[in-house]
């Protein structure tokens, strides 16, 4: 082993696998609690029965938005160029969706019964048909993610014909590009309809949770998309990114933004016209309460202000450490959003008894078991993603070497060497 | 026209009746074998001979919350959880008001309409039923219900029951940890007070234990369909209300305000 020269390098990215591994023991410990000795052990209540996992659920979903949007441009839209990004986007999603799972078999009371949803149909509910979706597009990501192994140096190799297989399905890209864009955006903005139907709970009754989610999840699944490229990019030097399709990428997340953020003044705009019981307080809760920190600082003025002028300014854009900011930035924004949006209608209750339609607060701080848990869900995500930039090549803009082949799969230029 | 890109009239149509056969296919979802609807949700409700509903006179209610006790007792509640409350609720002239509060067997249950697996449905009679080997545990039915009538098994409740034998003797199986609970308005004594040819709301053994267990005779419990029963007659002749009326959910508990010159 040439060990000398590459030791240093080697030293930071096991240190770096090593940090993920003590994450993923202690979420992998925490997780064994859960099972063992049952949701008790989550700060959860009656009250606010969705906490921390749901939040990480919601945003692995949202951040994985780059899939669908990627390869529907790709594929659909004919726009070639950003074929590469799509790669990298269809691996993140995968992730994304597995870490999504791993929250939800966390998160329910019966993970034994994790497959009921699809069994046992109710098709009156929102969350029947997230179920649904998220399932059916977890396959089409499989799908999608396949030619990522199959074009891998060490499968070929060694499985030749199995890399072939894999391989071979990337000519059903634009099929999967298609089914992939109808279950995303239906199940992207039933992620915020599943709120936005609760009668019970007036901050979320509301429908235009339903664009929210799936304009935050655009933003914040491209950003993650040229943020990973970026960040792979940087630490490695075998990885090489194209700048300029990044750039342009970067420059319309800026105007995602701020189309989200039209839409948000509209929204919250809206809700303070007149008292109304539960629903203004929990819109106080946001903007002057417990939550207005995260909701003004992460989740409007750092997560879609700022980036949003550094996105759609080239100069700044051009700088790569300005847009990585702004990129983390947006990311950081959509995971605050989504805990606003949890969090706002769980602890403003409305109360039933008649003449007095009071408001009462309560309370969730996760224990440690949520945080261990969750912090193993995002570590396992972190580490698939750095194996893959490693051994998969899912990050690498060179020359584009699959326009349409004919039969056989084709040799993705040997990056890994 | 240049035959461009743009669809032309011909598609355009083609793609609006493809999507109207959708939407039509949609609609037969609600004709599917009967074995499929039965596993999708719940049987028409109306369509049985009886239509349960639950009278509670505030005017009579003290608050003792013996209706608590016994449903702990009969339906074996964990401490932690109680399917049916006592809410302290204001004075009228200087005697406290509460308010009891059973799952009120919406009409349009909200945690119907969301359960993911069906796990909630809707009994001909109105009744509100769980199936606890359906539920994964999601909890979205607790935070859809207005009324807080739900209730998660966060741990396994093993223990002995405080509330057995002195409030009565369990009737039902216990819950299993991880999935939601809630009253269900004594289905298994209406049934088998049915089946036995008794009268649920006249004879005891037929009727939910918190209407049995009320010291003061504050809930009422019958038939709606029988314009005979009491429940029917104490509607007729009294002012009613119910909870959150304006969510239109369409609860089948009806409450009889508090008021002067009403004993207790």
């Amino acid at each position: 082993m040439s060990a000398k020269i590459k030791l240093p390098r080697f030293t930071l990215f096991r240190a770096w696998l090593a940090v993920l591994a003590v994450a993923m023991a202690a979420g992998l410990a925490a997780a064994w609690q859960v099972f063992t000795r049952g949701l008790v052990v989550t700060n959860l209540t009656d009250l606010v029965p969705w906490g921390l996992w749901i939040t990480i659920d919601l945003s692995a979903i949202a951040v994985s938005a780059g899939a669908f949007f990627l390869c529907a441009a790709v594929y659909l839209l004919g726009l070639k160029r950003y074929q590469p990004l799509a790669r990298t986007a269809t691996f993140i999603g995968l992730i994304g969706y597995s870490m999504a799972v791993l929250c939800l078999m966390l998160d329910i009371g019966r993970p034994d019964r994790f497959w009921h949803a699809l069994v046992f149909w109710n098709p009156h509910s929102v969350l029947w048909e997230v179920t649904m979706c998220v399932t059916l597009y977890f396959m089409v990501l499989v799908m999608e993610a396949a030619p990522l192994f199959g074009q891998a140096e060490w499968l070929r190799r060694r499985r030749p014909r199995l890399a072939a297989l894999l391989a071979s399905v990337h000519h059903f890209a634009p099929v999967f590009a298609v089914l992939g864009l109808g279950l995303s955006l239906l199940h992207q903005s039933s992620l915020g309809a599943t709120y936005g139907v609760l009668k019970a709970r007036p901050i979320w009754f509301r429908p235009d949770l339903s664009v929210l989610f799936i304009v935050s999840a655009v933003a914040g699944g491209l950003s993650l998309t040229v943020l990973a490229s970026m960040l792979s990019a940087a630490f490695s030097r075998r990885m090489r990114v194209d700048d300029s399709l990044l750039d342009s990428v970067a420059k319309f997340i800026g105007w995602v933004l701020v189309g989200y953020l039209y839409f948000r003044f509209w929204d919250a705009f809206a809700m303070t016209y007149t008292y109304q019981p539960g629903r203004t307080e929990g819109l106080e809760l946001l903007t002057g309460g417990a939550l207005s920190f995260n909701f003004w600082a992460g989740e409007i003025f750092i997560g879609a202000v700022l980036p949003a002028f550094i996105l759609l300014n080239p100069r700044w854009r051009g700088n790569r450490l300005f847009r990585m900011a702004a990129l983390a930035c947006v990311v950081g924004g959509v995971v605050a959003y989504r805990w606003d949006i949890n969090m706002a209608g769980q602890l403003v209750l409305l109360t039933y008894v008649p003449q007095e339609l009071a408001v009462r607060y309560t309370s969730y701080v996760p224990s440690l078991v949520e945080f261990a848990a969750g912090a193993g869900v995002i570590a396992y995500g972190l580490m698939a993603f750095t194996l893959g930039v490693r051994y998969l090549n899912v990050v690498h803009h060179a020359p584009l070497s699959e326009p349409e082949p004919a039969g056989q799969p084709t040799p993705e230029p040997a990056g890994a060497a | 026209m240049k035959k461009s890109n743009l669809l032309t009239r011909r598609e355009f149509l083609k793609l609006a009746g493809g999507s109207a056969a959708g939407l039509a296919g949609l609609q037969f979802l609600q004709h599917l074998p009967p074995l499929v609807q039965k596993a999708m949700a719940s049987a028409p409700v109306g369509a049985g001979t009886h239509r349960w509903a639950m009278v509670i006179d505030q005017a009579k209610c003290t608050g003792c919350g013996y209706c608590t006790k016994a449903c702990k007792a009969h339906n074996d509640v964990a401490p932690e959880i109680a399917w049916n409350r006592v809410i302290y609720a204001g004075k009228v002239k200087d005697k406290d008001v509460f308010i009891a509060r059973p799952c009120m067997q919406c009409q349009h249950a909200p945690c119907v309409e969301v359960c993911p697996v069906g796990a909630s449905y809707y009994r001909a009679d109105g009744i509100v039923m769980m199936d606890y080997d359906k539920c994964i545990g999601c909890r979205y039915c607790e935070v859809a219900c207005p009324y807080g009538a739900r209730a998660f098994n966060w741990e396994a409740f093993t223990g002995p029951n405080p509330e057995v034998p002195e409030w009565g003797q369990p009737e039902v199986p216990r819950r299993p940890r991880g999935v939601v609970e809630k009253c269900s308005l004594c289905f298994h004594r209406i049934d088998r007070g049915l089946a036995a040819g008794q009268t649920p709301g006249v004879d005891p053994d037929a009727t939910p234990a918190c209407v049995v267990a009320c010291p003061v005779g504050a809930r009422k419990f019958g038939d709606l369909n029988d314009p005979e029963s009491e429940v029917s007659k104490l509607l007729a002749n009294n002012p009613s209300y119910r909870l959150r009326e304006d969510l239109g959910t369409g609860p089948r508990v009806y409450y009889l305000p508090a008021r002067e010159g009403a004993s207790a």
